[in-house]
């Protein structure tokens, strides 16, 4: 129930206060839409440069590679390859994944999917996007530092990231510009709850909100409470780094008195394993309604899906010792951080069963929206299930720091993300832009997509699962992954297609944006939440007047509907 | 009458929006603001409940004088907070405004505390590079610096309540949210002061 009805707000008129310093969610939305695809295109171009090293190493990067690379010729120097595989993991999770699912379709749909005319603190929303700027601007800066940018993995482990391992000004400007970021996140956050809280249209109860609301919601919380922590934690690197505390600092002979490396992986993995569940929850919240709408049937068991996503964010919080088995923990630590993390197969088992339930039977309409939410089913599926071996500490020691791991996280986090996240963009494009993608060539980006990643994430865990490990500039000096060069070519060719199909998205994506005269209509997907009760693109007041909810998001199929529907609008009685 | 009588309602239902929107908001704030410190918290217990002799490496016990100092200065300003926002409900505009500008000034009073004992820590050599004991002294001390000048930020905010130059439902709801975050700074340095400087 909502608390209170905003008022409509006057139209903005000039340029600045439309697109710029835009007060309206769906600006804002778009914005982190925007700084999200160029952030990805970064992100993926680095990953373009790591795969080509590992499959040609020493060779010349093509077309742009003699301009970036001069004194080596073109190729990928090995201080450079660390920067690469540093930059991109933290471009991709923090100025790719975050600001496209939570900051794009977080404030796109919150306020239109419950029913508000605006988020509840407007003011706050629009600074938590120049802030999030400001921080890309600082990160990117950092690439043009004397030494270079942070080099120490995206985890930034001491001492590797302390100025003995990075005496640079890059790594003080990554952990600035992440700090920056957490501000800006943690903004959106409290804006996130505060709204799902307050502004939900009359009559809509938590179980009547849109299963993506559940994730992004619950999303919001986990930031709240964890980003704070890796803000304290790089925040205490910043200090060893500039002036001089020795927090993460192991003496020579690391007698009693000096700092605690180690202290920063707990401080960083209490954050970081609940991050790896920020970035997956809003995907599952979308899939899981989108497997509905496409599929024409209500969602299956669709409140115990809301619980188990609320199950797996409350574990999510007491797993993170999982990522540091091999810090010589206490073997009891290590079994209980080993039997939690099992305990979460349980809500994910039950979650995703209802994904196949949901479309058990159904009519399905294979538009592009279902195609990538489909493959998000898929390769969330296969990246979860491989996560056990790493869960489980006896197969952890042998895996732990392989190409399995980054095979395993790509598959959970990159590659359902991304996923999501095109079905995200495909899907409410009408109702962001008011204009469609086009389908057929929305379905060749699936399909080439589809292929390409998992012929990358596949290929990574075969090598990993063969013994080669990450983060290494040339791993083929060792006589056992010799024989992993051909596997190595592949999933580098498979990188570079699925790398060029991201071309076809993008011609798609701009050409209906700037230059396609057809309009979509309000409700192209036959679908019935409340944002599509409104036309396309939405106004920007979003609800003239502010909806009624009658019954839940997925009613579909009902045999009652007499006038040749075969769903119905949330604002209806339900028949 | 109608017509004013539908007025007073908006007005009443507006404040309701703000004040439930702010309270909901300002305990997210607080959440977020907790986890900071009880991070810094794991931290220094961490190396406190290892280590076998405290300070390590010979170091000296800071004294208690100024830490003591501070905390009773914060906790006076705790004190005329809540007093000045009880006097201000009460609507005794004089005391609202005395007891605010003691508040503040014991904020400031606080600063300028803080920044004799790093001073005086450096005097007694007990560098910021001296070691993990001094790297937490100076380091949390600084960090609950940084969040106490925002505090003193804050409470500049609540400047045209006190010169009456905004409506009364508005002011109680400044107070209240700032009033929030104020003690909150205030139950952090106690535990700072218990577990740095006591225990």
């Amino acid at each position: 129930m909502a608390f209170y009805e905003q008022h409509i707000h006057p139209k903005p008129t000039t340029f600045l206060s439309k697109y710029i310093f835009s007060y309206d969610h769906k600006v804002i939305g778009k914005q982190f839409l925007w700084y999200g695809i160029f952030f990805l295109f970064v992100g993926g171009l680095m990953a373009l440069m790591i795969r080509w090293t590992l499959a040609f190493p020493g060779q010349p990067f093509p077309v742009i590679g003699q301009f970036l690379f001069p004194e080596s010729g073109g190729a990928v120097p090995p201080d450079t390859y660390a920067m690469l595989f540093t930059m991109h993991g933290t471009i991709m999770i923090f100025y790719a994944i975050t600001p496209i699912l939570i900051g794009a379709f977080g404030n796109f749909c919150i306020p239109l999917m419950i029913g508000a005319r605006d988020m509840a603190f407007p003011l706050l929303n629009m600074l938590s996007f120049h802030i999030a700027a400001l921080s890309g601007i600082i990160l990117l800066g950092s690439l043009f530092t004397p030494l270079g940018a942070a080099a120490g993995g995206w985890t930034s482990y001491p001492t590797l990231s302390t100025l003995i391992g990075s005496p640079g000004v890059g790594q003080t400007f990554w952990s600035l510009a992440i700090f920056v970021l957490g501000v800006s996140s943690i903004m959106g956050a409290v804006n996130y709850i505060t709204t799902i809280i307050t502004l939900r249209a009359p009559g809509m109860g938590y179980f009547d909100m849109p299963l993506t609301i559940w994730g992004l919601g619950l999303t919001a919380v986990l930031n709240a409470i964890f980003l704070p922590v890796l803000g304290s934690g790089v925040m205490l690197l910043i200090f060893d780094r500039v002036f001089g505390t020795t927090f993460f600092l192991a003496g020579a002979a690391a007698t009693t008195g000096t700092g605690d490396p180690i202290l920063f992986q707990h401080v960083f993995w209490i954050f970081g394993h609940p991050e790896v569940y920020i970035l997956i929850l809003p995907a599952w919240g979308i899939v899981s309604d989108l497997l509905s709408f496409f599929a024409r049937k209500p969602a299956f068991a669709s409140r115990a899906t809301a619980l188990s996503m609320t199950a797996i964010t409350i574990l999510s919080t007491v797993v993170y010792g999982h990522h540091m088995f091999t810090t010589q923990m206490s073997p009891l630590l290590t079994q209980t951080f080993m039997t939690l993390t099992m305990t979460i197969s349980i809500p994910s088992a039950i979650f995703f069963a209802n994904w196949l339930g949901t479309i058990w039977k159904g009519s399905i309409r294979f538009h592009t929206p279902m195609l990538f939410s489909l493959g998000v089913v898929f390769v969330f599926g296969l990246g979860g299930l491989t996560g056990l071996y790493l869960a489980t500490v006896t197969t952890d020691l042998y895996l732990h720091d392989t190409y399995f791991v980054v095979g395993h996280f790509h598959y959970t986090m990159a590659a359902s993300v991304l996923l999501g996240g095109f079905a995200a963009v495909y899907f409410w494009m009408p109702k962001m832009f008011g204009t469609m993608l086009n389908e057929f060539w929305g379905k060749v980006h699936f399909w080439i997509t589809m292929m390409g990643l998992n012929g990358v994430f596949f290929g990574m865990m075969l090598v990993g699962y063969g013994g080669m490990h990450r983060r290494i500039y040339n791993p083929f000096i060792y006589e056992f992954t010799q024989k992993l060069i051909p596997l190595n070519t592949f999933t580098t060719w498979s990188a570079i297609i699925m790398g060029l199909s991201q071309i076809i998205f993008v011609v798609n994506f701009v050409h209906a944006v700037f230059f396609k005269k057809e309009k979509a209509t309000a409700n192209p997907w036959e679908v019935g939440t409340l944002e599509w009760t409104i036309p396309s693109p939405a106004p920007h007041y979003n609800f003239k007047d502010i909806p009624v909810v009658k019954c839940g998001p997925h009613e579909y199929g009902n045999p009652n509907l007499t006038d040749g529907r075969d769903f119905q609008y949330q604002t209806e009685e339900l028949v | 009458m109608a017509t004013g009588n539908l007025t007073l309602n908006e007005e009443k239902i507006e404040v309701r929006r703000r004040a439930l929107t702010s309270s909901v908001a300002m305990s997210i704030v607080m959440v977020s603001f907790a986890m900071v410190f009880a991070t810094l918290m794991l931290g220094y217990f961490a190396y406190r409940f290892t280590s076998e002799v405290w300070p390590p490496m010979g170091m000296q016990r800071v004294d208690l004088g100024l830490p003591t100092v501070s905390t009773v200065l914060i906790l006076l300003s705790s004190l005329t907070y809540f007093l000045s926002e009880s006097s201000f409900l009460q609507k005794n505009s004089k005391k609202f405004k005395a007891y605010f500008w003691l508040t503040f000034a014991l904020g400031i009073v606080f600063m300028a505390v803080q920044s004799w004992l790093w001073f005086s820590l450096k005097k007694n050599g007990l560098f910021v590079g001296s070691g993990v004991f001094a790297s937490m002294i100076y380091g949390f001390t600084w960090i609950h610096a940084a969040h106490v000048v925002g505090g003193i930020v804050a409470l500049l905010c609540l400047i045209p309540s006190v010169r009456n130059k905004r409506e009364e439902v508005s002011t109680s709801l400044w107070l209240k949210n700032i009033g929030m975050y104020w003690h909150f700074l205030g139950i952090v340095w106690v535990i700072m002061y218990f577990s740095l400087f006591v225990y």
